[in-house]
C-alpha cells in the first residue's frame, strides 16, 4: 500500500550558481554590495494524490519534465516533499537505475553479490538465489567472467534479475522494461504478473501507452507537476493520447 | 615514502637514533591520514547513483571508503614490520598498541571524511582547498623533523594537532618501547569525540538535499 497526499515538491532554479567556496565568497562580498541572492522557483510537482492498494499497479504517464521521476524519486525516499506526505506500508524496491555499483572488473557472480546487498537483499539470500538469477539473466555460463567483456544489453539484465529478487512489496520500476530482447521483456512481464497475484504493488513510469493500458489498472498522467488526469489506465492514456495529438496539430 | 626517507636521513642530519625507522612510522601514520581524507572527500560526488537511486543510509558510502583505506594501511603496516626489524628496532608487546592507534586515526578520519565528503557536494571546490590543507598539515606535524625544535611559545597550539599526538604515540611504543600516555590518549579520543559530533551534525544537515545537488 502505498498513499500520496498533496505531494509538492520545489527546485530552486538560482540566478547565479554558487558551487565553490569562492564563488560563495563572492556570492556574499556581492550580497553585502546590495545585490539580492535571487533563485527562481520551480515546482516540479504541484498538490499530486493517489494512493495504490496491495496487489495494484499504477502507471504514471506524461512528457518529458512531467515530474514523473521526481514523484518515484521521492517515493524511494531518496528526497523529501516540500509539502505533503507520502507514505508507504510495507518494504520499497526502487528500480530506478540499474546496475549501481557494478564494477567492470570484478566477475559476474561477485557483481550480483554486491549489487544485491545494494538493493536490501540479505547476503545469505543472494548466494542461495544466485544459480535461479543468472539462469533468469541468461548468464549462467558466464558467471566467472569479468563484467566488462560482458554486451551492455547483458549488464542490464543481470541487473533487473537480481532487483526482482528483492522481497518487497512495492516496487517502483522507472522505464527499466525498456531493455533487453523482446523474450527477456515477455519474461519480466511475466514476473511482474506473478508479484501482483502475490498481492505486490508496482508504480510503473512508461512512455509505452499499450504498456500502461496492459499491465496497470490506474494511471497517473503529470504534465508541468501537475495531476492532468487520474483514473483507470484506459481512461488516463486515452486523455494523454489526445492532449499529445491536439498539441502536435496545435504546433 | 623510500625517497622521503634516503633524501632526509642523508640530507638532514640529525640526532635522532635510528632516523629511518623514525621517519617510516611517521609516515604511516601521515599517509593513512593524507590518503584517507582526500579520497573519501570526493566519495559522494563520485556516486550519485547511490544517492539519488537507491536508498541507503548515506555515511555508510564514507564508512566503506574509510575501512578501504584502514585495510590498505594495515596492509601498509605489515610490509614495514620486517623493515623496521631490520633496522633494529626492538620489539616488544608496547608494540601492539598500533592496533587502537589505527582504530583511533580511523575514527579521526571518519570523522573528517564525514564533514568533507557532504561538503563537497556544495562546494565543488573543496578538492583543491583540502590539497593544500594536507600540504601544509604535513608540515605542521612532526613527520620529518624533530618537534623539539618547535619553539616553547607556540608548543600548546602546535600540540593541538591530533595528528601529531598519534605520530608520537606511535614512535614511542615502537622506539622507545614505552607506554602510551593517557594525557595523549584522551587528548585525541575528546578532539576526535568532538569533531565527530560536528562530522555527524554536518552530514545530517546536508544528507537530505543531497540528492537535489548531485
Amino acid at each position: 500500500m502505498i498513499e500520496a497526499q498533496n505531494v509538492w515538491k520545489q527546485f530552486k532554479i538560482p540566478h547565479q550558481r554558487h558551487n565553490t567556496v569562492l564563488e560563495n565568497i563572492a556570492g556574499v562580498l556581492s550580497v553585502l554590495e546590495g545585490k539580492r541572492y535571487s533563485y527562481e522557483e520551480f515546482w516540479a510537482l504541484k498538490e499530486v494524490s493517489f494512493s495504490l492498494e496491495d496487489g495494484e499497479s499504477i502507471g504514471i504517464v506524461g512528457p518529458n519534465g512531467g515530474g514523473k521521476s521526481t514523484l518515484l524519486k521521492l517515493m524511494a525516499r531518496t528526497m523529501k516533499p516540500d509539502k505533503g506526505r507520502i507514505e508507504a506500508r510495507g518494504s520499497i524496491a526502487p528500480i530506478l537505475e540499474l546496475g549501481i555499483g557494478f564494477q567492470g572488473d570484478i566477475t559476474v557472480k561477485e557483481n550480483a553479490l554486491v549489487y544485491g546487498i545494494i538493493m536490501g537483499i540479505q547476503r545469505s539470500q543472494i548466494r542461495k538465489r544466485l544459480p535461479s538469477i543468472l539462469e533468469f539473466a541468461g548468464l549462467t555460463r558466464f558467471q566467472d567472467a569479468k563484467l566488462k567483456n560482458l554486451s551492455s544489453g547483458m549488464n542490464v539484465r543481470l541487473a533487473f534479475s537480481i532487483a526482482i529478487q528483492c522481497d518487497a512489496d512495492i516496487y517502483l520500476v522507472d522505464e527499466a522494461l525498456a531493455v533487453g530482447d523482446m523474450e527477456f521483456q515477455q519474461k519480466c512481464l511475466d514476473k511482474f504478473r506473478e508479484f501482483k497475484k502475490q498481492g505486490k504493488s508496482i508504480v510503473l513510469v512508461s512512455h509505452s501507452m499499450n504498456l500502461v493500458k496492459d499491465f496497470c489498472e490506474k494511471a497517473l498522467y503529470l504534465l508541468n507537476g501537475e495531476t492532468k488526469a487520474i483514473g483507470t489506465s484506459e481512461e488516463v492514456t486515452q486523455r494523454y493520447v489526445e492532449d499529445m495529438q491536439t498539441l502536435y496539430k496545435a504546433g | 615514502m623510500v625517497i622521503l626517507t634516503l633524501v632526509f636521513s642523508i640530507l638532514l642530519r640529525t640526532n635522532i637514533p635510528n632516523f629511518a625507522a623514525w621517519i617510516l612510522l611517521g609516515l604511516l601514520i601521515w599517509r593513512f591520514f593524507a590518503v584517507g581524507t582526500s579520497q573519501a572527500l570526493g566519495c559522494i560526488l563520485g556516486n550519485p547513483s547511490l544517492v539519488t537511486k537507491v536508498y541507503l543510509p548515506r555515511y555508510i558510502i564514507v564508512l566503506s571508503n574509510n575501512l578501504a583505506n584502514l585495510m590498505g594501511t594495515t596492509l601498509e603496516f605489515l610490509t614495514l614490520l620486517p623493515l623496521l626489524v631490520l633496522l633494529g628496532v626492538n620489539l616488544t608487546a608496547y608494540a601492539l598498541f598500533i592496533g587502537p592507534i589505527l582504530v583511533m586515526e580511523f575514527l579521526l578520519i571518519f570523522a573528517l571524511s564525514l564533514s568533507l565528503s557532504s561538503l563537497n557536494v556544495k562546494y565543488r571546490d573543496l578538492y583543491q582547498i583540502w590539497d593544500i590543507v594536507i600540504q601544509l598539515g604535513f608540515w605542521l606535524s612532526p613527520i620529518v623533523y624533530d618537534p623539539s625544535l618547535i619553539p616553547s611559545r607556540v608548543r600548546f597550539l602546535y600540540s593541538l594537532n591530533p595528528v601529531t599526538r598519534l605520530v608520537d604515540t606511535t614512535r614511542n611504543i615502537f622506539l622507545l618501547n614505552t607506554l602510551p600516555s593517557l594525557f595523549d590518549i584522551a587528548a585525541v579520543m575528546i578532539s576526535v569525540g568532538i569533531l565527530l559530533l560536528i562530522g555527524f551534525l554536518t552530514f545530517r544537515r546536508l544528507e537530505s538535499r543531497m540528492a537535489e545537488e548531485l
